[in-house]
């Protein structure tokens, strides 16, 4: 208990001197509202603390609607506190925000993690406050959680499993053997890889050839930098296959840029507003649709489930939709 | 020629920055001896001090110290080998406590954490044997008047073994009963065998306590006596050597056309009621002690620092004003040249061009803000020659220029501008001889030509050559108008003294403000 | 001059090195690539030049061109406005950013750093509340400014250049320039000297306010879509190029010529790490010590030229 305070706390200090220093520390405070900080008593509704990544990314913004829309629809069964972060790196911040909600008495967290590692602690520390913990959307690393002996259930989409229907829908318009390249996401997150890995194994299902895949950090702009190169580097290739949408379109300007619109195919993930133009007039093969609206939902109804039973947690994998040229609305 | 019983012998030492500062000094000083020295603002007295205590290294000669040699890299090792310094310039750290500063070099502590307990019963008697029973080892530095962080910091140097004490202008802002309770500690210290080296302008108390006297005038040793064998105009005569050569002459008389007029200026407690008028051609010298508001009043006529009350007229002219910035005083044909050239005029890594050209910039240029570098060039060049700047190019960085050449170049760059009014603080502090000089010229021409000129500067001498008329600072207020050309040194003196006699002598940060 | 050709000689080896180990790297349209990836980053090392040049340092470049293009970029796809009025309306956002910045900076004195800052957190804010955190694909309506070309140079890229030789021309030979270095060297004697440095220093947050609309603008027309989480930790990009170019963090001294040219280094260093397929770990570990370097190659240069000052 002692380490883990003093842990956190000195990977937070500078996030809260800069919090500090602006003013901006309310932005990161719980809202109030008007039994702020009371305990739950038994038969009063249960508090669901939904802590997600970064809200300036529209895939968690979607996420935290459909968990709004979701509470309203069934008023009396929870309240619900959602709290995101300010960019998807800002881990120490995200901590915070899981102490927070321990010490205002939530009782159930759901918690979308920046980082696989880093929060298997603050996870751990609302086990032990008597918590209800369901991980959503980016897995917690099953080797931390085991060395803590915690079992925490995971609902989120098969990331692996949509690459690969993208992936596949791309090798259909390939041959065997046409070389391609992966711009994948941050290093280390646990999307980031499962989607490689999908992708991964659609291509060598298909027989293609991976020629170089390198992080475009989830950025368009570094994204655009990175497939650039990686066209120049390989004038053969033949396919771009992006782990986010925003990359996808970063990629799509580069191709577009080197006149080579005709030979080089992008897939992306996510199915964002900004990407549909270019997946409906086929720049953009196929993207995929992970519900986040429903990813939250999923979570919050699972740990519903859980705190009314009392069951064995166990894990939940929701759908993903394969978005197309001839399936887009 | 050097004294066996000597704890300190010098001989021939040198310093040059960009010119010669010390040259072939000797000194030698006896233990428990208080050996005065004196000489006048720019003699080389600092300078030597902080040769001996390890501040700057000696350019070239040598040093002994109870008969081995001394060359000290740093103050420490100056202070571990027994030699003391009490700075002119007071070195506190604001946010340490008293008893933090007593025992900077070395708090005791244990395992890293500072033994508080330790330092509050430690200090007790240092602070004790100073007198200053009354005050609290756990007060910080930043609470005391100047007079008692003087005595704290006299008190650090000596609670260890001292051999050797170096003292610049100890009693300069003590009030009597502090300087009284000085003068105690020191002849305690003397007692004990420890050598004092005294520098002072104040050569009353010099006859007072010192038993040998060094008089250096640039940077030479004019003279070493015992005390009893010279007298006081002995030894300014000695301070001051001829002065035939800086003898300046005024061509024309000035006028009694009012150029700038002040009115009742108030500008925090430094500037209190201050009026006066310039006159077109003429030299209004201010003279006064260091702290006397001279710069301060300088600077709220320019507009530098915001004043709260008064006016100032130009010319004759409308009046109920002041100059809310300096950008307003240079409109109206005002120039200030700061008394820091460092921190308020040179932009050191810039060319000399940049440097002399920085007022004149809308000047030089052609329509939409584009410089005329061909004119710049030529202006800046015509001033080099005409001030005699040395320099290799006006490309040369201005910081690579002595001190004497760096006050030409902003000189330059006022004269650049053609101001009518021109206000000099301490033209001539840090500079050599023959720059010197030049400046003493430039000024009295400039005056000559029917421009007002309001000289500040802590060197009388440069005050009655060049002045019509000084006007004396003390303690904020303007107390006395002399008239030129024959001023009494004396009198104006006393008038600098007037508002230090007043019965209760209360340091400044305690003083009454209603 | 000096430093200038030194970078260039960096520049010079690290592309034969690139050229060597990619038999790609030394082509007409990998340069070519590279060049026109670089207008944003050109620009932005411009705006923080002025701003490092008078001594203060402007944190917010990067969030400033956010909101820019975050405008201009819901002005075209929402309200379906023209591209010029759209433009307009992106660089009049960065202008008034700026705007604030110097004026907060010079009414109440304080350090930009922490202004500027604020400014970052602030204009981030407001471009994801202009946007609705969403991504704006603007489409063709806005890329054919990134399709004007000339010898495979497009048309953002020579606008960055004109934009540096223009920032070159006005640090070198005009008065605001010239006033600029000198508050950057020395503020208080400046203001003693009768000069009114508040406007200068505002006129300086101004332009590099509006510099971050304009590189805004580049970043649209290259990726055809308006990002609200573009340009995150561009400022440091920026810093870093012109520290590379010999720019003084203290002020008083830097050139725009240089900066971009330490611009061109980093951009050159990140393709050509791509390119030999260096993975993502390794360009960061060798592209902070090429920064390190270049700072420390840059103290030695001026040890020799201070060292050759003294002996003329």
């Amino acid at each position: 208990m002692r380490t883990r305070w003093t842990r956190s706390r000195l990977v937070s200090l500078p996030t809260l001197v800069t919090y500090g220093l602006l003013g901006m520390a309310c932005a990161g405070s719980p809202a109030p509202t008007d039994d702020a900080g009371a305990p739950a008593a038994a038969n009063e509704r249960p508090v669901v603390a939904l802590v997600m990544k970064s809200l300036a990314n529209e895939f968690f913004l979607t996420m935290e609607d459909g968990a709004r829309a979701h509470q309203q629809a069934n008023p009396n069964r929870y309240e619900l506190v959602a709290e995101g972060i300010k960019d998807e790196l800002d881990v120490a911040r995200q901590i915070d925000l899981v102490e927070q909600m321990i010490a205002r008495g939530a009782d159930v967290l759901v918690l979308a993690p920046a980082d696989s590692q880093a929060l298997v602690s603050a996870a751990a520390g609302a086990v032990e406050a008597g918590l209800t913990v369901v991980n959503i959307d980016n897995r917690l690393d099953a080797d931390a959680l085991a060395e803590r002996g915690l079992e925490i259930p995971f609902v989120g989409p098969d990331n692996r499993g949509g690459a690969r229907q993208a992936g596949e829908v791309l090798a259909a318009t390939l041959n065997a053997g046409d070389e391609v390249a992966i711009i994948e996401g941050a290093p280390g997150a646990y999307n980031a890889i499962q989607r490689r890995l999908g992708f991964e194994d659609a291509m060598q299902a298909a027989g293609m050839s991976v020629v170089a895949s390198q992080s475009g950090y989830w950025e368009m702009d570094r994204a655009n930098g990175v497939a650039a190169a990686l066209l120049l580097a390989h004038p053969d290739l033949t396919a771009l296959l992006c782990a986010n949408d925003s990359m996808a379109l970063g990629a799509a300007a580069a191709v577009r840029a080197a006149g080579r619109e005709d030979d080089v195919a992008i897939v992306g993930f996510d199915n964002i507003s900004a990407v549909q133009e270019l997946v409906r007039d086929g720049t953009v093969l196929a993207t995929v649709d992970q519900h986040a609206d429903q990813i939250a939902v999923n979570g919050i109804e699972h740990a519903l489930v859980i705190l009314d039973s009392g069951e064995t947690p166990a894990d939940l994998q929701t759908d993903v939709t394969l978005i197309t040229a001839d399936t887009i609305p | 020629m050097t004294d066996p019983g000597a704890v300190f012998v010098a001989t021939g030492l040198e310093k040059r920055y960009d010119v010669p500062v010390l040259t072939g000094v000797d000194l030698d000083l006896r233990p428990g001896e208080c050996h005065a020295l004196v000489g006048e603002n720019g003699a080389g007295k600092t300078t030597l001090v902080k040769i001996l205590s390890g501040l700057t290294p000696a350019s070239a000669g040598g040093m002994m110290l109870d008969g081995a040699a001394y060359r000290p890299r740093d103050r420490a090792e100056a202070t571990s080998r027994g030699v003391r310094t009490v700075l002119q310039e007071l070195v506190a750290v604001e946010t340490l406590t008293v008893a933090e500063s007593l025992f900077l070099e070395r708090w005791p502590h244990r395992w890293g954490w500072i033994d508080r307990d330790a330092l509050a019963r430690e200090s007790r008697p240092l602070l004790d044997r100073v007198g200053l029973q009354h005050l609290d080892p756990g007060q910080p530095m930043a609470s005391l008047g100047i007079g008692q962080r003087q005595l704290v910091e006299i008190a650090a140097a000596v609670h260890r073994p001292c051999r050797l004490l170096l003292l610049d202008e100890p009693t300069a802002a003590l009030t009597d009963a502090e300087a009284q309770r000085l003068f105690e500690v020191l002849a305690d210290l003397q007692a004990r065998g420890t050598a004092l080296l005294y520098i002072s302008h104040r050569l009353e108390e010099i006859r007072r306590l010192a038993d040998r006297v060094t008089v250096l005038r640039d940077g030479r040793v004019v003279a070493s006596e015992p005390i009893a064998a010279v007298s006081t105009d002995a030894l300014i005569q000695l301070m001051v050597g001829r002065t035939v050569s800086e003898a300046i002459t005024r061509t024309t008389p000035a006028t009694d056309r009012p150029a700038l007029q002040v009115r009742g200026l108030d500008a925090g407690p430094a500037v209190q009621d201050i009026s006066f008028d310039v006159h077109w051609g003429e030299v209004l010298g201010f003279a006064g002690l260091v702290g006397a508001g001279r710069s301060e009043t300088m600077r709220a006529v320019y507009g530098a620092d915001d004043a709260h009350r008064g006016e100032v007229r130009i010319d004759g002219g409308e009046g109920g004003q002041r100059f809310a910035s300096p950008g307003q005083a240079v409109e109206q044909g005002i120039a200030m040249l700061g008394e820091d050239r460092y921190r308020q005029g040179l932009l050191g890594t810039l060319p000399v061009r940049v440097n002399v050209a920085l007022a004149c910039l809308g000047r030089l240029a052609r329509r939409l803000g584009w410089m005329d570098r061909t004119a710049e060039q030529t202006a800046v060049d015509a001033l080099i020659r005409r001030l005699r700047v040395k320099c290799t190019s006006a490309e040369q960085p201005v910081d690579h220029l002595s001190g004497g050449n760096q006050q030409k170049s902003l000189i330059a760059r006022w004269l650049l501008r053609e101001p009518r009014i021109l206000i000099f603080d301490e033209p001539t502090r840090g500079i050599d001889a023959g720059a010197r000089a030049e400046v003493h010229q430039l000024v009295a021409g400039l005056a000559d030509g029917g421009s007002a000129v309001l000289l500040v500067s802590s060197d009388l001498r440069e005050l009655t050559t060049l002045s019509d008329r000084i006007a004396v600072l003390s303690k904020g207020r303007l107390v006395a108008t002399f008239e030129g050309p024959d001023f009494d040194p004396e009198a104006i003196m006393t008038a600098a003294f007037s508002g230090h006699v007043a019965p209760h002598l209360t340091p400044p940060d305690h003083a009454d403000h209603a | 001059m000096r430093e200038g050709l030194s970078l260039v000689g960096v520049l010079v080896a690290l592309s034969l090195g690139f050229g060597l180990l990619s038999e790609t790297f030394l082509t007409s349209a990998s340069l070519a690539t590279i060049a026109n990836q670089l207008p944003t980053a050109l620009t932005l090392a411009v705006a923080m030049t002025l701003v490092l040049v008078a001594g203060e340092i402007d944190l917010s470049v990067g969030s400033v061109l956010a909101v820019s293009q975050g405008v201009l970029g819901v002005a075209m796809t929402q309200l379906g406005w023209s591209w010029p009025a759209a433009i307009a309306a992106g660089l009049t956002t960065g202008l008034l950013a700026g705007l604030v910045n110097g004026a907060i900076v010079v009414r109440w004195a304080l350090p930009s750093f922490i202004v500027t800052l604020g400014m970052m957190e602030a204009a981030r804010g407001g471009a994801y509340l202009v946007t609705g955190s969403r991504t704006q694909y603007i489409g063709a309506d806005i890329e054919w400014l990134a399709d004007i070309s000339w010898l495979g140079l497009s048309a953002p890229f020579l606008a960055a250049v004109a934009l540096v030789i223009l920032a070159e021309v006005l640090l070198t030979r005009t008065v605001l320039g010239r006033q600029a270095i000198a508050i950057g060297t020395n503020e208080e004697a400046v203001r003693l000297a009768g000069i009114d440095t508040r406007r200068v220093k505002l006129t300086i947050f101004a332009l590099a306010g509006l510099l971050a609309a304009v590189a805004g603008v580049m970043q649209v027309a290259r990726l055809a879509s308006a990002d609200p989480n573009a340009g995150t930790g561009f400022e440091l990009s920026a810093i870093a190029a012109a520290v590379i170019g010999g720019t003084r963090l203290m002020g008083g001294r830097g050139s725009a010529v240089n900066s971009s040219l330490g611009v061109v280094i980093m951009g050159v260093l990140a393709t050509g790490l791509t390119q030999i397929g260096v993975q993502d770990p390794t360009k960061r570990l060798v592209t902070g010590g090429v920064i390190v370097l270049a700072v420390i190659a840059d103290v030695y240069r001026q040890r020799w030229a201070g060292a050759r000052q003294h002996a003329a």
